[in-house]
């Protein structure tokens, strides 16, 4: 076959017309380009300085946050802020400043660092030089920005949190949005944002935040507004209404403040998982973080021992200790390894697998039944029903009451907490359990751990007869219906009745948090800290070698409408430090007057 | 069909051996000066144009650069004919590659049609459109007419019309319309009678109309309106239209100086980089320097004619018809957008633009039609 030439005159004809034609429209676009510069050229010019279009956000408001009782809890207040842009300077920088310097007053050398920081920044691009103005700064600002146009006030809106430290866990903070959270939201954000870092403003920031507008302006030279070119409108964001309860929040906030106060109270509706009261403690004020925080805060908040800003409600897990009681009693009469009325007699020790096990009560609590060995909290009762249902089957329980996993609350950071068992055993600490840990196990000691969140979950499934809530903030939150999990009613009626002793019977260990007419049903838990034979040498301990105390209640018994968990980190004894938080809780939540004869 | 390579290796071997030197000697100077200008002066306006961005995309764009000129002289020094045996297959390739991109293609900016491969992002629609040149060069140049039949035109059209659908689809409306200079650049060249173009305009118009009138959604409307007037949406194309004339216009005579444009380094202009790449040149060099880049231009279209013209056979002239067609394309539309006479949609602009796979595109087209140029005395 040979190489096809045909008609190549013809083609090169053509080739040369069409290249013409391109040229021809290659010239037509550079008279174009002539135009447009040379010609309209000054035109443009003087746009170009002046910069006439400007871009400009408009700020979506965020939503505000409410309690169940339609109490603001969060709103959102003006701010006015300070900017520079140093290329309208009519005259030096440092005149500028001094003016500056002047109505704020502040030294010059202060504002001179700040703009130092901005060296490397366009001089056209307007810069940060102090926020939180007064007003009248602002309107000194205003009567002289004919002289000084290198000036512009911006109103910012700051967030609000009415109660500050109080509502600190449950509503969290906002901050600047990370580099790694603008890659990840896919536009929804922009850097320099403010987004929610914790709490339900973090949870909820998509419904909070609403959408940012957008306006194009025609500006003259000093920066003045002439006419609106175009405009996007923002769109607000929505408000939520929280199942909180201000009241009980602010008592519970009142409980735990002080130094040495370091733990965490949830009050829930046992039958919704409605979260009445949340607060952990050390808490923070989260109004430090609406300005740009400083870093001498921001340092010492990191610094503190009792980290306050870890929320220990859902971040932190502790051992249950004897709470773990209630546990054990559902699962011993469920699975029939305990009768009812079978009697266990305590000496104050008893022997497992070769070794002494204590009880707490050094003499004993001598003839003991499931519902009195709950009252009473003895150990030696616990100790066999453990070693009769064996670690697996202990864990089969814990984790049918919530341990283990998270409890799907509306705030994120939650911890899992840890149920043992034997292949947990095996693959993570790779070695066999022994059955000796079982008998701690069985007293709440041992390697189970669990978030106080997770405490008031077991709790409500107890007093609502073994349905699993889901505890949840917002009060529309759509949270899983409750789920119904197999736990013998006979057992949980029992589990009540020993409860019910606990706080009410005079031999109860909580009989002193007793709230006349509430019927609270309630157990304590003590977590030592260090081992016992340590622990006779001292007398008053340190704080950081004191014992947990957890106390953990419902009411009323019959009927129960509130669920409270206390937990004191190194409070002493569930019985002294816990029990009483949750009795003024419960005064307050049933308005009861606990002291009527101080009156 | 035809075997093209066939017919040359019955040249006697004795006289291939010299060639590679003669070779290099024939590179057309014209083509190739101004294709490295266009990109030297584009990686440092690309420099400029992001200086104010998170990124620098100079070094990126400069390693862009540098693949291109390795591919360059890869594909210059491979036979053509060789590569237009080898369309058919290139030309299925590119068809796979569309597919492909609709199960594990890379979302970016609305249409999923990016491929990632390693830590590079692909466009397969970019290297699909080298491929449907070159098998539509291979078919027009085995045809032995002075002007085509329907039958022939119709068959173009279909080969390019497969492509064109897939990235429709994607959907990217700017990527599929970049196939058509490519297909209406050869027909013109090969021939097509003057009845027939007339027929296709008329029937064109009649089909728009009833499309408009039938056809589309109130909403679809619009966008057509606000493409052409894009004074109807302030915040998007009007915005940018007026503040790519400003950039333009301020730059006078002698622009503003390097790296001094206000307009670019202001923010105002969007894509700066890359579709707008002109306007910061014109703001920050002036009238002259849009001039300058301009005169390139037309030096490397003159350039590809004048090979075309002289090219051995009807693959050659095809050949490079085709590449040159869409090349010439992006710099008409390009700086036409720039100036505001045309409605803007994303035409970056060849050797300028920031862009992996249109640069290295853009060189590999100009390699081929070096290679066409070099080789045009073989078998004279």
């Amino acid at each position: 076959m040979q190489v096809v030439r045909e008609h190549r005159d013809d083609l090169i004809v053509r080739v040369r017309i069409l290249s013409a034609v391109i040229t021809g429209i290659l010239v037509v676009i550079a008279i174009g380009f002539w135009f447009v510069q040379l010609v309209q050229g000054s035109y443009y010019r003087e746009l170009a300085e002046n910069n006439r279009l400007r871009k400009m956000p408009i700020k979506a408001p965020r939503g505000l946050i409410y309690d169940r009782n339609g109490h603001l809890l969060v709103e959102n207040i003006p701010s006015y802020a300070l900017m520079i842009d140093r290329s309208r300077a009519p005259h030096h920088l440092d005149q500028s400043l001094a003016f500056a310097a002047g109505v704020l007053g502040r030294p010059v050398e202060e504002l001179q660092d700040i703009m130092d920081r901005y060296q490397d920044t366009p001089v056209f691009q307007p810069v940060l030089l102090a926020e939180n103005l007064t007003l009248s700064e602002v309107s000194r600002i205003g009567v002289q920005s004919l002289e000084h146009p290198e000036f512009e006030v911006e109103v910012q809106h700051l967030r609000l949190y009415r109660h500050g430290g109080q509502t600190a866990s449950v509503l969290g903070y906002l901050g600047e949005v990370t580099q790694d959270e603008v890659e990840r939201a896919g536009g929804h954000y922009l850097p320099g944002d403010l987004v929610g870092k914790k709490g339900i403003e973090q949870t909820y920031d998509a419904v909070l935040r609403g959408r940012d507008g957008e306006r194009v302006v025609v500006v003259d030279s000093r920066g003045e507004l002439l006419e609106e070119y175009g405009r996007k409108p923002a769109i607000p964001g929505k408000d939520l209404t929280l199942s909180l309860d201000l009241d009980l929040q602010q008592e519970a906030a009142r409980q735990l403040d002080g130094p040495e106060k370091v733990g965490a109270i949830i009050a829930m509706e046992p039958h919704t998982g409605e979260i009445l009261a949340m607060v952990s403690s050390p808490s923070y004020n989260p109004n430090l973080f609406s300005h740009r925080l400083q870093k001498s805060d921001w340092q010492a908040l990191l610094d503190d021992p009792n980290h306050p800003l870890q929320n220990r409600v859902i971040q932190n897990t502790y051992s249950p200790g004897s709470t773990f009681k209630i546990v054990m009693a559902t699962a011993g009469l469920t699975e029939r390894v305990v009768e009812p009325h079978s009697r266990t007699f305590c000496t104050g020790s008893a022997t497992f697998y070769g070794r002494p096990f204590r009880c707490w009560k050094k003499g004993g609590h001598g003839s003991v039944e499931a519902e009195t060995a709950i009252k009473g909290s003895c150990d030696v009762y616990f100790y066999g029903v453990g070693q009769r249902l064996g670690i697996d089957r202990i864990a089969k329980y814990a984790r049918l009451f919530g341990l283990g996993s998270a409890t799907g609350i509306d705030i994120h950071g939650e911890k899992r907490g840890l149920v043992p068992d034997m292949e947990w055993s095996l693959k993570s600490r790779k070695m066999p359990w022994y059955p000796g840990e079982t008998i701690s196990v069985a007293i709440g000691q041992g390697p189970i751990l669990m978030t106080p969140l997770q405490m008031a979950v077991l709790t409500s499934m107890v007093a609502n007869g073994g349905y699993r809530v889901t505890p949840h903030l917002v009060r529309d939150a759509k949270v899983p219906a409750p789920q119904r999990v197999p736990l013998d009613e006979d057992a949980i009626k029992i589990v009540h009745k020993g409860m019910w002793d606990v706080v009410n019977d005079p031999s109860g260990t909580a009989y002193a948090a007793h709230v006349p007419g509430a019927d609270v049903a309630g157990k304590t838990g003590t977590v030592q800290v260090i081992a016992q034979a340590q622990r006779l040498t001292a007398k008053a301990l340190p704080f950081k070698y004191r014992d947990h105390a957890w106390f953990t209640s419902f009411a009323p018994v019959d009927n129960p409408k509130i669920a409270v968990v206390v937990f004191a980190e190194h409070g002493g004894s569930g019985a002294h430090t816990a029990a009483p938080i949750a009795q003024a809780l419960y005064a307050k939540y049933f308005k009861v007057d606990l002291h009527p004869a101080t009156r | 069909m035809q075997n093209i390579s066939k017919s040359i290796s019955i040249q006697p071997l004795a006289e291939e051996r010299p060639q590679p030197l003669r070779h290099l000697s024939s590179i057309d100077l014209g083509l190739a000066l101004s294709a490295f200008l266009l990109a030297a002066i584009g990686l440092a306006t690309v420099h400029s144009a992001s200086s104010e961005m998170v990124v620098d995309y100079f070094p990126r764009q400069a390693g862009w650069v540098g693949i291109g000129f390795v591919l360059l002289v890869i594909a210059m020094s491979i036979d053509y004919h060789v590569l237009l045996d080898l369309s058919v297959m290139m030309y299925l390739a590119g068809i796979v590659s569309l597919i492909a991109v609709f199960f594990i293609g890379v979302q970016r900016g609305g249409a999923a049609n990016w491929i990632q491969i390693g830590p590079w992002q692909l466009q397969p629609s970019e290297f699909a459109k080298l491929a449907t040149a070159l098998f539509i060069a291979r078919y027009l140049a085995g045809l032995n007419m002075r002007v085509l039949a329907l039958r022939q035109i119709l068959t173009t059209i279909g080969i390019v019309g497969l492509p064109i659908v897939l990235v429709a689809v994607e959907p990217d409306m700017g990527g599929a319309a970049m196939f058509m200079p490519l297909v209406v650049g050869m027909l013109l060249v090969a021939g097509v009678r003057i009845r027939l173009l007339v027929t296709a305009a008329v029937v064109a118009l009649v089909l728009g109309a009833g499309l408009w009138t039938f056809g589309m959604h109130g909403y679809q409307k619009q966008r057509v309106l606000t493409f052409i007037y894009p004074e109807r949406d302030p915040l998007g194309a009007g915005y940018q239209v007026r503040q790519s004339k400003i950039a333009v216009g301020s730059g006078q005579l002698t622009g503003k100086g390097y790296m001094q444009g206000t307009q670019s380094q202001l923010r105002f202009l969007p894509a700066r980089h890359t579709d707008f790449i002109l306007s910061v040149l014109a703001e920050e060099w002036g009238f002259a320097g849009v001039l300058t880049v301009l005169s390139l231009y037309a030096l490397y279209i003159t350039s590809a004619a004048r090979i075309a013209m002289r090219a051995r056979d009807r693959a050659g002239i095809f050949l490079v018809v085709g590449l040159v067609s869409v090349t010439c394309f992006h710099i008409l539309y390009n700086s036409a957008m720039v100036v505001g006479f045309v409605p803007i949609t994303g035409i970056p602009l060849p050797f300028l633009s920031y862009g992996g796979s249109f640069t290295m595109v853009n060189f590999i087209s100009t390699g081929i039609i070096l290679g066409v140029d070099m080789r045009r005395y073989v078998n004279r």
